[in-house]
């Protein structure tokens, strides 16, 4: 069996470092022409810093480009795509099959076809594959049924999303943002309309159950199909998210990590930790079901909660630095903390869990409340720690 | 040229005088139409005369792959004039039997500039079915770039997002609440917008009927969808519908923040 690439989202530099820490194997991110136009991105400079990071670790990076282009951006295309290829990215994510066909004949990159392009069969599979692309995401509805198929019928590498957001659509089939705020959303201007709320009506009656009618669905989560996904031996293995925060990417990788290496080192004693559903869940405060995985695509994947996500604030900060003479550790403030409080210092592979008994502010002053953000403060740890291990609510 | 996607036979026999081609979206193969047409009806519809495309635009899941075989080699014997796609599995199909019936290229919002229809002009894909999200200067743009024929949407309502999910069944169900009648809306801020819930899943359209058939587009076919629209016949003859231009005189953005 080989162990399949476990692939996460890098909103900038600072995630792309946590992403590699916690054990992605590659990174995606996005600069132009991408379809998140308003996350922070990389600048072409930030990329090739990003790359060289990487390829120092023996990881890799790619690039989307995945915008459905329009005749401007048509014209822009090659230079971009040639501007790419000189900065030594693994390869770029594409649906639009000029830019897979501009890249074959103008530079070296690899290229993946996006999910975006809603491959779910294995003719659409194979087509990709002979037009160059190495790599195909296949659409968020394919059920195991469909992707243990198409992995036996093609050369394509496959790569299967397992984490995260769901379009409530096809993916590249959904312009309510176009027509409700002017933002194209297959440009990258998805204002997700999708969370709205709305009044279904039926004629003039307007059928009201407890919570308004809305598109929303439940998370991805095929944890518990993990080691499905490696017996089929699938290539590459997706978490969705390039605008998650770092304990977001820190968190999914890890538990995605562990539970990749745990089948691979132990397949015949392998059990799947129900205790990894509940971070999970609480990382992302929202449920989480295997979608499409099942065949299973019912109200019970729907998410109607009235828009009343309210963010469970366990995320306390990212530790800077750590002494081993004092045990002190120097860390960045993100949610309120005190003194007393019982807290979690988590890392790729350990984790320690202590009360909080000494506190100090940046000037080593003794504190009993930490309330602002990015607040750097002081505090000890019975246990060694690093820099980007982070700390939550135990 | 005025192609329409008709409701039914009946409808489609009232306006043939009116019509240059009817788009007919095939039973258990077709997204976003509430009316499909079986493949004995479009024989039915090809005696009036006219020509006939047909619309097999669904997502094709890899299980389905046998049945769209099936059903192209039996389009492939009535001779239509084309095929409106969405997935790739149809090009491939035709290939792989050496199919002779064209297709149209139409994946509806991602049809959008002329490079791309070239490239599939060059697999051979004669017909692109543009989007709905275009200003009338990149649609003349494209048609200045481009050997393919087109299509462009003039009147009727768009769809403007296409789920596998049965939204409307999957709220009913989960509320316990009574279906009525498929003619639903979802409303927000004074706007109601058509929600269409089949067996493939569900579709929502704009709140408006686009009507922009006396605009100097440079497209072959000039497409009518008469989903929702009692009278076609008098929209055809005598189209006194408010203009609505829809995208054509809007250029959509998408990065809000600046950089």
């Amino acid at each position: 069996m080989k162990k399949p690439e476990l692939l996460a989202p890098a909103g900038d530099f600072e995630r792309l470092k946590i992403a590699f820490f916690y054990g992605a194997d590659a990174v995606y991110i996005g600069n132009e022409f991408n379809l998140r136009a308003n996350a922070d991105n990389f600048t072409l400079e930030e990329i090739e810093k990003g790359v060289l990071y990487a390829h120092s670790l023996n990881k890799k990076v790619y690039v989307t480009v995945n915008i459905a282009l329009h005749n401007a951006e048509v014209l822009k295309i090659e230079e971009y795509l040639v501007n790419l290829d000189k900065l030594n990215v693994d390869a770029i994510i594409v649906s639009d099959p000029v830019i897979l066909a501009l890249a074959k004949e103008k530079t070296n990159l690899e290229v993946h076809i996006s999910t975006q392009a809603s491959t779910l069969n294995k003719e659409a599979v194979n087509y990709w594959y002979a037009e160059g692309a190495s790599r195909v995401v296949l659409a968020r509805e394919c059920s195991k049924e469909d992707i243990k198929d198409i992995k036996e019928n093609t050369k394509a590498e496959i790569e299967v999303f397992i984490h995260g957001a769901m379009c409530a659509s096809f993916s590249g089939r959904c312009v309510l943002s176009n027509y409700l705020t002017n933002r194209d959303s297959n440009r990258g201007g998805c204002s997700q309309i999708c969370r709205w709320d709305f009044d279904l009506l039926d004629g003039k009656e307007i059928l009201k159950g407890e919570k308004p009618f809305t598109f929303c669905t439940k998370d991805l989560s095929l944890a518990p199909y993990i080691p499905d996904l490696m017996e089929m031996e699938i290539d590459s293995l997706k978490i969705e998210g390039r605008m998650r925060s770092s304990y977001y990417i820190a968190t999914i990788v890890k538990i995605y990590r562990k539970i990749i290496d745990e089948y691979y080192h132990k397949r015949e004693n392998y059990e799947y930790n129900c205790k990894d559903a509940d971070i999970l869940r609480r990382c992302a405060n929202r449920d989480n079901t295997p979608q499409f995985f099942n065949g299973i695509y019912d109200e019970s994947v729907q998410y109607y909660n009235g828009r009343l996500e309210v963010t469970n604030q366990d995320f306390l900060g990212t530790v800077l630095e750590y002494d081993e003479k004092t045990s002190l550790a120097k860390l960045e403030q993100r949610n309120y903390f005190k003194k007393g409080d019982k807290v979690e210092i988590f890392g790729p592979l350990t984790s320690t869990i202590f009360e909080i008994n000494e506190l100090y502010d940046e000037d080593k002053n003794p504190l009993e409340i930490v309330r602002h953000p990015r607040q750097i403060v002081y505090l000890k740890v019975p246990e060694k720690v690093s820099p980007l291990f982070m700390m939550k609510k135990a | 040229m005025k192609a329409v996607i008709v409701k039914d036979i009946k409808e489609a026999t009232k306006i043939k005088d009116l019509v240059d081609a009817f788009l007919l979206p095939i039973k258990d193969f077709s997204i976003n139409y509430y009316n499909t047409f079986m493949l004995e009806e479009v024989k039915a519809v090809q005696k009036l005369d006219r020509e006939v495309f047909v619309i097999v635009n669904k997502n094709i899941f890899n299980n389905e792959l046998p049945l769209l075989e099936e059903l192209l080699l039996e389009i492939e014997k009535l001779n239509v004039k084309g095929i409106f796609f969405y997935d790739i599995a149809v090009l491939t199909l035709k290939n792989k039997h050496n199919l002779k019936t064209d297709l149209v290229w139409s994946q509806e919002h991602l049809t959008t500039n002329f490079e791309t229809i070239n490239y599939w002009y060059a697999k051979g894909v004669k017909y692109a079915y543009i989007s709905s999200e275009l200003t009338k200067e990149e649609i003349n743009n494209i048609s200045k770039h481009t050997k393919a024929t087109l299509f462009v949407n003039v009147f009727g309502y768009q769809p403007m997002f296409t789920s596998r999910r049965n939204l409307v069944n999957n709220y009913l169900k989960y509320f316990n609440l009574k279906d009525k009648s498929h003619l639903k809306q979802i409303s927000k801020e004074g706007k109601s917008y058509p929600i269409l819930d089949t067996k493939e899943g569900t579709t929502v359209y704009s709140n408006y009927v686009l009507n922009v058939a006396y605009e100097d587009i440079k497209a072959k076919y000039l497409v009518y969808n008469t989903y929702l629209i009692d009278d076609i016949e008098k929209v055809l003859k005598d189209n006194n519908y408010p203009k609505e231009t829809g995208f054509l005189y809007q250029e959509t953005i998408y990065r809000v923040k600046k950089k």
